[in-house]
C-alpha cells in the first residue's frame, strides 16, 4: 500500500495533468452530446436544456478526431492545402532569415546605423503589423507572392531586432583584445559576433515561427484558393466547426514542432556556452 | 557630442530624411493612390479628426481592448499566483498553459466569431485570449523565482501564509508581471487589429479594411499610424505605472 502512495506521489506531476486533461476533453464531449443535460435534468428541470449545445458550436473531441481521420487519410484533402501553406512558410521566414539577420547583425555594429535604425523599430515594434495587410494588398495584389510577403514582413521584424540587440550583448572586453591583437573586422564577426549573437538569433527564430504562424491565418484571409488558413476560414463561414478545429489542431502542432525543433539546436548550441542560457530568458 | 544627443541627432535625421524622400518620391516616382505621402496622411488625419469621422471606430477600438485587456488582467494575475504557489495546482493548470502559449491565440478568432459573431464581443474574446497567457506565465514565473532565503527567512520568524504572501511573494512578483503586462498589450492590440480586420463592422481595423479596398492609402497610413500611437502610449503608461510601484526598491548598487 505505501509503495502505491509513493508511486502515487512520484508521478504526481504528470498523474495530475493527464487527470484534467482527460476530465478537459470528457467535459467537451459531454457537452456536445448532452451527457450533462441529460444527467442534470432531474435535478434543476429546464436550465439543464442550456448544456446541451449544438455540435455547429462546439464540435467535439470524438467528432474533431473523425473528421481529422477523413480530412488527412481518407480523402486526404488537407494534403494540398498543408503544401501550399508549408511553402508559404518556407519562403517567407526563409527571406526574413536570410535579410534580417544580415542587416541586423550590421545595423548593430555600427553606432550611427544603430541610432538611425532604432525609431524606426521602436515604431514598428510598436504597431501591429498586420495593420499593414490592406496596404500590401493594394500593392501586390492578392496572390501567392502577398501571402509570402505578409509572412515575410511579420518575422523580418523579431528576427532583425533580436539580431540587432545580440550584437550589443557581445562582451566588449573579448573585442578589444581581439582587435588589440589585430583581428581585422571580419574575423571579428566569425569569432566573435557571430557565436555570440546565436543564442539570440535562435530566440528570434523561435518568435518568427508563432509569427509565421499568425501570418498563414491572416494572409489567407484574402482572396486565396487553396491553403491552411483559407481552409480554417471557409469552415468557419459554413459551420463546419470539426473541419475548422482540424484546420487549427494543424497549426497549433505545425508552430509546437518547428518551436521544438528550435528549442532543440539552441540546447545543443548553449551546450559549451552556460551562461548564455540564463540571459536569453531573463 | 554625447551619445544620447547622438543617438537623438541620427535617429531624428533618419526619420526626417525618409519623410522628405518619401514626400518627394510620391507623385513623381509613384503614384500617390499606392504610397500616398506624408502632407496627404497629415490632411487625412486632420479631416477624419475634423468631421468627427474617426470618433466612433476609435471608440469601438477602444472598447474591445480595454475590456478584453482588463478581463485578461483580473483573471491571469490572481491565476498566475495561485499556480505559481501551488504545487498541485500548477500540474493541474500549467499543461494547458503551456500549450495554449505555443499556439498563436489568433487562429482561434474563426470559432470566436462563430461563437461571439461579429460584433464587439468577439475581438473582446480575442483581445482577452491573447493577453491572458503571457500575463499568467508571467506571473508564475515571477512567483517561482522569488528568493528562497527570504521566504525561509520570515517562515522561522513565523510569518502567516497571508503575510509571506503580501510581503514577500507579492512585492517580488511586480516586474514580472509588468514584463507579461506590456507582452499582453502587444497582444492584447494585434487581438484588435485581425479581430477587425477580419470580420467587424466597427472599428479602426475596420476603417483600414474598407480605406483598404477604396484605394484610400492616406487613411489606410492613419489607422495604422492610429495603432503605433496607442501602442507606444500603452508601453509609456505601464512603464510609469512600474516605476510607481517600483519606488520603493533599492537601487541595485545599494544592495
Amino acid at each position: 500500500m505505501s509503495s502505491l502512495r509513493h508511486w502515487l506521489e512520484r508521478n504526481e506531476r504528470w498523474l495530475l495533468g493527464a487527470i484534467m486533461g482527460a476530465a478537459f476533453l470528457l467535459f467537451w464531449e459531454g457537452l456536445a452530446r448532452g451527457w450533462w443535460a441529460d444527467a442534470l435534468q432531474p435535478l434543476i428541470g429546464q436550465g439543464a436544456e442550456k448544456l446541451r449545445i449544438r455540435p455547429i458550436f462546439l464540435s467535439s473531441p470524438s467528432a474533431i478526431a473523425v473528421e481529422a481521420w477523413r480530412m488527412y487519410v481518407v480523402t486526404g484533402e488537407i494534403w494540398p492545402h498543408l503544401g501550399v501553406s508549408a511553402a508559404e512558410v518556407v519562403f517567407g521566414l526563409g527571406g526574413a532569415v536570410l535579410i534580417g539577420i544580415p542587416f541586423g547583425l550590421i545595423s548593430g555594429r555600427i553606432r550611427l546605423l544603430s541610432h538611425a535604425v532604432e525609431p524606426f523599430m521602436t515604431a514598428l515594434n510598436a504597431t501591429p503589423q498586420v495593420a499593414f495587410i490592406p496596404l500590401i494588398i493594394l500593392w501586390m495584389g492578392t496572390g501567392y507572392g502577398t501571402r509570402v510577403f505578409i509572412i515575410f514582413l511579420l518575422c523580418l521584424i523579431p528576427i532583425f531586432m533580436a539580431s540587432h540587440a545580440a550584437v550589443k550583448t557581445v562582451d566588449v572586453r573579448l573585442l578589444k583584445v581581439a582587435a588589440s591583437f589585430g583581428a581585422s573586422e571580419l574575423l571579428l564577426f566569425r569569432t566573435i559576433i557571430l557565436p555570440g549573437s546565436i543564442p539570440f538569433l535562435l530566440a528570434g527564430l523561435r518568435l518568427a515561427i508563432g509569427r509565421a504562424m499568425i501570418g498563414i491565418v491572416v494572409g489567407e484571409l484574402y482572396g486565396s484558393a487553396i491553403g491552411i488558413g483559407l481552409m480554417i476560414n471557409k469552415a468557419g463561414s459554413t459551420f463546419q466547426t470539426a473541419s475548422l478545429f482540424v484546420g487549427v489542431l494543424t497549426i497549433v502542432i505545425a508552430g509546437l514542432a518547428l518551436t521544438e525543433i528550435v528549442r532543440r539546436i539552441e540546447r545543443r548550441v548553449e551546450i559549451w556556452r552556460p551562461e548564455a542560457q540564463q540571459a536569453v530568458n531573463s | 557630442m554625447s551619445l544620447a544627443l547622438e543617438r537623438r541627432l541620427v535617429g531624428g535625421g533618419a526619420l526626417l530624411c525618409l519623410l522628405a524622400l518619401w514626400e518627394y518620391a510620391s507623385g513623381r516616382l509613384v503614384d500617390p493612390m499606392f504610397l500616398s505621402s506624408p502632407t496627404r496622411i497629415y490632411a487625412a488625419g486632420v479631416d477624419l479628426v475634423v468631421t468627427g469621422e474617426i470618433w466612433p471606430d476609435l471608440i469601438v477600438s477602444a472598447q474591445s481592448f480595454i475590456w478584453g485587456y482588463l478581463w485578461a488582467v483580473a483573471v491571469s494575475i490572481p491565476l498566475g499566483l495561485v499556480i505559481g504557489w501551488n504545487r498541485r495546482a500548477q500540474y493541474m493548470i500549467q499543461p494547458f498553459i503551456d500549450i495554449m502559449n505555443a499556439v498563436p491565440r489568433i487562429t482561434f478568432l474563426p470559432i470566436l466569431v462563430l461563437w461571439f459573431g461579429i460584433g464587439i464581443w468577439s475581438k473582446i474574446a480575442v483581445v482577452f485570449l491573447g493577453a491572458v497567457i503571457p500575463i499568467t506565465i508571467a506571473t508564475l514565473s515571477g512567483v517561482r523565482t522569488n528568493e528562497a532565503r527570504f521566504i525561509r527567512v520570515a517562515r522561522s520568524f513565523g510569518a502567516s501564509p497571508l503575510k509571506l504572501f503580501t510581503s514577500i511573494i507579492l512585492p517580488g512578483t511586480v516586474p514580472f508581471i509588468f514584463t507579461g503586462l506590456k507582452y499582453g498589450a502587444g497582444r492584447a492590440l494585434l487581438g484588435v487589429v485581425v479581430g477587425e480586420l477580419y470580420a467587424s463592422t466597427a472599428g479602426i481595423g475596420h476603417m483600414i479594411a474598407d480605406a483598404g479596398n477604396m484605394m484610400q492609402t492616406d487613411v489606410v497610413f492613419v489607422g495604422v499610424l492610429m495603432f503605433t500611437i496607442a501602442g507606444l502610449i500603452i508601453n509609456a503608461i505601464l512603464d510609469r505605472l512600474e516605476r510607481h510601484f517600483e519606488r520603493w526598491r533599492p537601487q541595485e548598487a545599494a544592495r
